[in-house]
C-alpha cells in the first residue's frame, strides 16, 4: 500500500512538472511583454500620487496610461523651450515672457472615446494646485499664475515670473485627467472609486486588470492617435525580493526588469545569459554622506568635529570614492561633482571631482589638532578626544550598506574611527530628520531639474538635515535658476563652491542598467518615465 | 465539561484582546516612522508631512487613536493602509488565500511526512536508517528557509526549467483558459515553496514524534502487550502511538497560526501574494493599519488554536481533569 | 541515578556531540587569533569573491574578506548567543509548563493565557521596542532578549506533557503515598518531560543563530561590519549563484552546530530516563 501512495505521489509530481501549459508558451512568442518591478503601483493615476503614493511604481504605470502636455526631450534640458517634444499638445507658442499657449492635439482621445479638450486640461490643473488635493504638485506648479481656455483646443498658461523652466513646470509634473468622469468625483474619495480601480486615460495603453499582489495587466490601445503601439499586451509583474526579480528574468518567465539590482554579479549573470540584453540608463540616484553641521541631540550647538571644514574636507580626501563605486557599481556608476545625479542636465562639462589624497588628508587632519596621541591608530584633539564618528546607514540598500564596510576601512587609514550604526529605514529617517546623527549615508531620487537642489542644500531649505548653510552658494544657486535659457556655467560655479564648502562627500551616481528580452528590437527606455516609448517598441518577429 | 468550555472560550477572548491593545501600544512605541518610507528617496516639506500625519490620525495621542482603532474593529473596519492607499480588509481578503494554500500544502506535508518518518524512526531506534533520517531533517531544519528556497529556484526553476521560480499563477494564462489549466498552472507554482517550508520545518514534527513515541514505547504496558503476542505494528500504530500525541498535538496547535501568518522568507523568495511577506513589509514601513490588521487576525488564529489544542487534549484523554 | 551528564558521555553518540561542540568552540576562541583580520579588505577591487584556496581555505567574500576568519570570529557571538538565550528560554519554558501542568487550575488558565497572549503577539513588536530604548544593544542585552521572549512555546509543551504525566499511575502512585511536590515535580515529572524539552533546546540552537542574523538586520544585534554566522548567511544570498561558498561555510558550522547539539541532546535523553534505555 505504502509503495502504491508513493508511486501515485511521484506521478503526481512529475505530471504537474511536466504539464508546462501550452497555451501561456504561444502567448509568449506574440507580441507581448512581462515587466518585473518591485512594487505594485497603487493608485497610478495624476494628482492622487501624492505622500505614500508618490512612488515610481505609480508613475510607471501611468505614464502608460496619460499623456503629458509635453515630454521632456532626448538631451533631459528642462531649461528653456526648446528641449521638448509634443505628447498631447500639437504645438505651443510663446505669447511674452510669462505667457505659453498649447494647441492640444484634435486626434487625442480618451480611452472611452470622447475626445481630450481644453477643459480637461483646466480640470487637471485645478486640482494639481489645490493645497487641499495635492501639496506637492501645488509647490512644484507654485509659480503658474493661471491656466485658461480659449475654445475647445487652445490653453494658455501665465506664469508669476520670468524664468527659465516655465515650459517645463507647465509640463513636466502632471499628465491630464479626463474632466467628464471625474469632475462629479469629490476629489478625495479618488482613490478608491471605480475611476481608480480601472482607470481610463488617454495613453498609448488601456487598463485592463490588476490581480493584487500579482500583477497589472494592460493592452493596446489600438486608436492611439500618435501610433498603434506594436506591442499589444504589457503585464508589469511584482517581486519585491530582488532575488525573486532576478531568478523570474533568468528563468524567461519576465521579458524586462526595471533595474538590476545589486550586487554587481547579477549584472554579470544577467550578462552571460544568451536570450537577454542589457540596455543602460541614466538615473537621478545620488548618494552622499552627508556631515552634521550641528551636534546631534543640541540642535542649537555646532558639531564638535564636523562643523569644522578642514576636517569634512579631509574626510573626503581620504575616501577612494573610485574604488567605492567600482566595487558595488561596477562600470555603470561615477563619482559625481556636487550634488548632480547623471540624468541632470547640467552635469556636463562639470569639473572633475577630487581623487583620494591621504597625505593632505592627513595634514589638513594634524592642522586642526587632530593626532594620534596615544598610537592606537586613531587621533586625538588636545583635550584627549577620540577622532570617533558614528556613521548612519539604512539597511534597505545593499550598495550602500556594503559601500559603509568600505569607507570604514578607507577612513581608518588616515585614523578616523567610523561606527556604523544600521537599522531599518523608519528607524534611519527618524534619526536623520531629528539630526541624530554625525555621518548620514543619504540617497535622494533627484527631479529632472536642477532647481530641485534649493530643497536639500540652500540655507533653511526643508530637507536640509545637515543644516549647511552658505550664503554665497545660495545666491549663486538662485541666479542661475532665475537665468533665462539652459546655462550650465552658472550652474557649474554654484557646484564649485558647494564643493569647496564640503557639506557632504558626494559619492556615486548610477547608469541604472535594464535587461530586456533580446526579442524585442529598437529597444528605447527613458531615463525619467522608463516606459514611456515603450509603445513606439516594434512588435517581435514583425 | 461544558462549563470549562464556556470558560475557556472566555479566557480566549480575553486574551485576545490584552494581545490586541498589547500589540497596539507596541507598535507605536517600536521607533520609525510610518511616513518614512516614502521620503527615503523622495524628500518632502515638514508642510506635507505634517498634512499627512492629520490624515491618518497621527497627530492624536495614543490613547485617542487606539480608541479610534477599537471602534473601527468593532464595525469590521481596520482603517487604510498607508502605503498600499487602499482599505486593509480588501487587502487582507486578497492575501489570505494564497497563504492559506501555501501553509495548507506545507503543513499537510510536513504532518503526513514527518509523523510517518517520526514513529519510523522511534521504532527503529538506533538504525542506521534513523542516524540518516536525523542528520537529514536536521540539515534541513538548520538551513535557511530563504537559502533552501533560492537553491531550488535555482536548480529546478532555472538550470533544469521543470518549475516555474516565483510567483503564484502565469500571467500570460488566458483568463478564459479551463478550470483544470488554471489549476494545473497554480499547482505547478505551489511546488517549490511548499516543498521548501516542509523541508525546513519537518525536522521539529520528526523530533518531537521520535522522542513522545521512545517514550511510551518504554512504558510497561507495551512490553505487556507484546509479550500477549500482539503484532509489532498494531503495537505501535494502536497502542503507543496515541499517548505519544500529546506533544505533536502541541506543536500543530504552535503551527496552525502558519496558516494565516504565512512564512515571510519563503513568500519573499518565491514571489508568493501572500500574508507573510505583505505583513513583514508593511512591519519594516510601519504602515500601522496594515500591520494591526495582520496582527490581529494572526493573535486570533494563536488563540483558537490553543483552545482546539486543549479541547483536543480533553478529548483524547478523558482522564486529564479540567477545574 | 548516576549523573546524567556522565552516563551521556558514556554513550558513543553523546560523547561524539559533545567532542564536535567542543571542537566547534574552541575553533571559534583559538581561531581567531591566528587567522587574519576578519574586517580587513587586502584588495576590494581584485580578490572578492574568490573562490576557496590555500590562501583563503573558505575563499573571499562580496568586500575580499577571509571568510574563514569571518566563520571563525562570527562563531564568538553565534555560538555564545545560541546556547545561553536556548539555555535561558528553556529553563523558562520548562518552569512554566511544569508549574502550569502540576498545579492545573487557576494557575494553569493564568499561565498559558499569558503564553497565549505571548505567542499571539509577534515577536518582532516585542524586540522592536528594544530599539526605542537603547541605540546601540549591548550582546548581554540581546541574549536575555532572545532567551526571555522564546520560551512560549516550550512552555506549553511542558504543559501538555505534565497533564497527560499527572494521571499517570505512577505519579499518582508516588503522590498517594505522600511524596513531597518537589520531588514529584523533579523526581518524576520533570525528567520525563525531559524528551520534548531536549528536543525544543536543541532545535532552538539552529533558530537562535538565524534570528540573532535577523536582528543585526534591523539594527539590533551586532553592528556590522562584526560578523555573526547568521549575518553572513544573510548576506551571501545574493551572490548565491555566483559565490556559493560564501553561505556555504558559515551554514555548515550552523549546521554541524544543530547536529552535535542533538546528538549530545539524544544521549542525555536517554541517561535522564528513569526507567532506564
Amino acid at each position: 500500500m505504502l509503495w502504491t501512495a508513493r508511486l501515485v505521489l511521484a506521478a503526481v509530481f512529475a505530471g504537474v512538472c511536466a504539464a508546462r501549459p501550452p497555451l501561456a508558451l504561444a502567448q509568449r512568442e506574440s507580441s507581448s511583454i512581462v515587466i518585473v518591478t518591485g512594487q505594485q503601483a497603487a493608485v497610478p493615476i495624476p494628482t492622487l500620487m501624492e505622500g505614500p503614493q508618490n512612488a515610481l511604481a505609480n508613475e510607471e504605470i501611468a505614464d502608460h496610461l496619460f499623456l503629458r502636455l509635453a515630454g521632456v526631450g532626448p538631451d533631459l534640458v528642462t531649461a528653456g523651450d526648446r528641449g521638448f517634444v509634443p505628447l498631447l499638445a500639437r504645438s505651443w507658442s510663446r505669447r511674452d515672457s510669462v505667457t505659453i499657449a498649447f494647441e492640444l492635439d484634435p486626434r487625442a482621445r480618451w480611452h472611452d472615446g470622447a475626445p481630450v479638450t481644453s477643459r480637461d486640461v483646466l480640470f487637471t490643473y485645478a486640482r494639481a494646485r489645490d493645497r487641499t488635493i495635492a501639496p506637492r504638485l501645488a509647490h512644484a506648479t507654485r509659480r503658474i499664475a493661471t491656466v485658461s481656455a480659449e475654445g475647445e483646443r487652445r490653453v494658455v498658461f501665465r506664469f508669476t515670473q520670468v524664468y527659465s523652466e516655465q515650459l517645463y513646470d507647465a509640463t513636466f509634473h502632471v499628465a491630464i485627467l479626463p474632466a467628464h468622469l471625474l469632475a462629479s468625483l469629490p476629489p478625495t474619495d479618488s482613490a478608491w472609486s471605480p475611476f481608480a480601480a480601472s482607470p481610463v486615460g488617454n495613453g498609448p495603453y488601456r487598463w485592463v486588470r490588476r490581480v493584487e499582489g500579482e500583477f497589472i495587466e494592460l493592452a493596446a490601445n489600438r486608436d492611439f492617435f500618435l501610433g498603434r503601439p506594436g506591442i499589444e499586451r504589457v503585464i508589469v509583474r511584482v517581486a519585491a525580493n530582488t532575488d525573486a526579480r532576478i531568478n523570474l528574468l533568468l528563468a524567461g518567465e519576465a521579458d524586462a526588469i526595471d533595474n538590476i539590482p545589486p550586487p554587481t554579479t547579477n549584472l554579470a549573470r544577467v550578462a552571460a545569459a544568451p536570450h537577454l540584453r542589457l540596455v543602460p540608463v541614466p538615473s537621478n540616484l545620488l548618494g552622499y554622506l552627508l556631515f552634521n553641521q550641528r551636534e546631534p541631540g543640541h540642535p542649537d550647538r555646532p558639531h564638535p568635529i564636523l562643523s569644522d571644514r578642514d576636517v569634512r574636507r579631509a574626510l573626503i580626501l581620504a575616501l577612494d570614492r573610485d574604488v567605492l563605486v567600482r566595487a558595488l557599481l561596477g562600470p555603470h556608476g561615477y563619482v559625481p561633482f556636487g550634488p548632480v545625479s547623471s540624468q541632470l542636465w547640467i552635469r556636463h562639462g562639470a569639473p572633475a571631482s577630487a581623487r583620494q589624497d591621504l597625505s593632505t588628508a592627513r595634514r589638513l587632519l594634524a592642522g586642526r589638532g587632530w593626532v594620534d596621541r596615544d598610537a592606537d591608530g586613531i587621533r586625538e584633539n588636545r583635550t584627549g578626544a577620540r577622532l570617533s564618528l558614528h556613521l548612519l546607514v539604512s539597511n534597505s540598500s545593499l550598495v550602500r550598506t556594503q559601500m559603509a564596510a568600505i569607507i570604514q576601512q578607507q577612513l581608518r587609514q588616515v585614523g578616523v574611527d567610523i561606527q556604523q550604526t544600521r537599522v531599518e529605514a523608519p528607524v534611519w529617517l527618524e534619526r536623520r530628520s531629528a539630526g541624530n546623527f554625525d555621518i548620514d549615508f543619504s540617497s535622494a531620487n533627484q527631479d529632472p531639474s536642477p532647481s530641485g537642489l534649493v530643497f536639500s542644500w540652500a540655507c533653511g531649505g526643508p530637507g536640509n538635515v545637515g543644516k549647511y548653510c552658505d550664503p554665497a552658494a545660495d545666491s549663486l544657486l538662485h541666479q542661475a535658476i532665475a537665468s533665462p535659457g539652459a546655462d550650465r556655467r552658472l550652474w557649474h560655479s554654484y557646484l564649485r563652491r558647494v564643493e569647496e564648502s564640503a557639506p557632504a562627500a558626494f559619492i556615486y551616481t548610477q547608469t541604472f542598467v535594464f535587461g530586456v528580452h533580446r526579442r524585442f528590437r529598437d529597444v528605447t527606455i527613458r531615463p525619467h518615465s522608463s516606459w514611456s516609448a515603450l509603445w513606439r517598441w516594434p512588435a517581435p518577429g514583425s | 465539561m461544558t462549563g470549562w468550555l464556556l470558560r475557556r472560550i472566555a479566557q480566549a477572548i480575553a486574551t485576545f484582546a490584552v494581545a490586541a491593545v498589547l500589540m497596539f501600544v507596541l507598535m507605536r512605541l517600536a521607533p520609525g516612522d510610518p511616513l518614512a518610507r516614502m521620503q527615503e528617496d523622495r524628500p518632502m516639506s515638514g508642510e506635507e508631512v505634517a498634512r499627512l500625519r492629520t490624515i491618518y490620525g497621527l497627530d492624536q495621542p495614543i490613547h485617542r487613536q487606539f480608541a479610534a482603532f477599537a471602534q473601527g474593529v468593532l464595525r469590521a473596519d481596520l482603517g487604510v493602509s498607508i502605503e498600499h492607499g487602499r482599505p486593509v480588509t480588501t487587502l487582507l481578503a486578497s492575501r489570505i488565500g494564497p497563504t492559506l494554500l501555501l501553509g495548507g500544502a506545507a503543513i499537510l506535508l510536513n504532518f503526513t511526512l514527518g509523523l510517518w518518518l517520526g514513529v519510523r524512526q522511534a521504532v527503529r531506534h538506533g538504525s542506521r536508517e534513523d542516524r540518516a533520517l536525523t542528520v537529514l531533517s536536521l540539515a534541513g531544519y538548520a538551513t535557511p528557509s530563504f537559502w533552501l528556497g533560492l537553491v531550488l529556484a535555482w536548480l529546478v526553476g532555472i538550470e533544469l526549467g521543470w518549475l516555474p521560480v516565483a510567483g503564484m499563477r502565469d500571467p500570460l494564462l488566458p483568463r478564459d483558459a479551463t478550470w483544470l489549466a488554471h489549476a494545473v498552472d497554480i499547482g505547478r507554482h505551489l511546488v517549490l515553496p511548499a516543498l521548501t517550508l516542509s523541508i525546513v520545518t519537518i525536522a521539529g514534527t520528526m523530533r518531537y514524534q521520535r522522542s513522545a513515541l521512545l517514550e511510551v514505547l518504554r512504558l510497561p504496558y507495551i512490553g505487556t502487550a507484546k509479550a500477549k503476542g500482539v503484532p509489532d505494528r498494531t503495537v505501535v500504530w494502536r497502542h503507543a502511538w496515541r499517548n505519544a500525541l500529546f506533544p505533536v498535538i502541541t506543536l500543530f496547535g504552535l503551527w496552525l497560526p502558519l496558516l494565516v501568518t504565512g512564512s515571510v522568507f519563503v513568500e519573499m523568495v518565491f514571489a508568493w501574494p501572500g500574508l507573510g511577506s505583505l505583513a513583514a513589509n508593511a512591519a519594516s514601513g510601519r504602515d500601522y493599519p496594515l500591520v494591526m490588521g495582520a496582527a490581529l487576525l494572526a493573535a486570533g488564529m494563536v488563540v483558537t488554536a490553543s483552545l482546539m489544542t486543549d479541547l483536543t487534549y480533553a478529548l483524547l484523554d478523558p482522564r486529564v481533569r479540567y477545574t | 541515578m548516576a549523573d546524567p551528564l556522565v552516563r551521556a558521555w558514556r554513550d558513543p553518540r553523546g560523547r561524539a556531540g559533545a567532542l564536535m561542540l567542543a571542537a566547534i568552540a574552541s575553533a571559534a576562541a583559538v581561531g581567531p587569533m591566528l587567522l587574519p583580520d576578519p574586517l580587513a579588505q587586502p584588495c576590494v577591487l581584485t580578490c572578492r569573491n574568490l573562490a576557496p584556496s590555500l590562501a583563503h581555505p573558505f575563499g573571499t567574500d562580496e568586500l575580499s574578506r577571509d571568510i574563514l576568519s569571518r566563520v571563525a570570529w562570527g562563531g564568538r557571538i553565534s555560538l555564545s548567543v545560541a546556547f545561553l538565550a536556548v539555555g535561558l528560554s528553556v529553563t523558562l519554558g520548562a518552569a512554566t509548563g511544569l508549574a502550569a501542568g502540576y498545579w492545573g487550575g487557576p494557575v494553569d488558565a493564568g499561565l498559558m493565557r499569558l503564553v497565549d497572549a505571548a505567542l499571539a503577539v509577534p515577536r518582532l513588536f516585542l524586540l522592536l521596542l528594544v530599539l526605542a530604548v537603547w541605540e546601540q544593544v549591548p550582546v548581554a542585552m540581546l541574549i536575555l532578549l532572545i532567551g526571555a521572549t522564546g520560551w512560549f512555546g516550550t512552555g506549553r509543551l511542558v504543559r501538555g506533557e505534565v497533564l497527560r504525566l499527572r494521571e499517570e499511575s505512577y505519579v499518582r502512585a508516588a503522590e498517594a503515598l505522600g511524596a513531597r511536590r518537589g520531588r514529584v515535580i523533579f523526581r518524576h515529572l520533570l525528567p520525563n518531560t525531559a524528551g520534548p524539552l531536549l528536543v525544543a533546546a536543541t532545535l532552538g540552537v539552529g533558530d537562535v543563530i538565524l534570528l540573532e542574523a535577523g536582528l543585526s538586520f534591523l539594527g539590533l544585534g551586532v553592528q556590522p561590519p562584526t560578523p555573526s554566522w547568521g549575518a553572513m548567511i544573510f548576506e551571501a544570498r545574493s551572490v548565491l549563484v555566483a559565490a556559493p561558498w560564501a553561505g556555504i561555510f558559515p551554514g555548515l558550522a550552523l549546521i554541524a552546530t544543530v547536529l552535535s547539539a542533538n546528538l549530545f541532546g539524544d544521549a542525555l535523553r536517554d541517561a535522564v530516563d528513569p526507567r532506564g534505555a
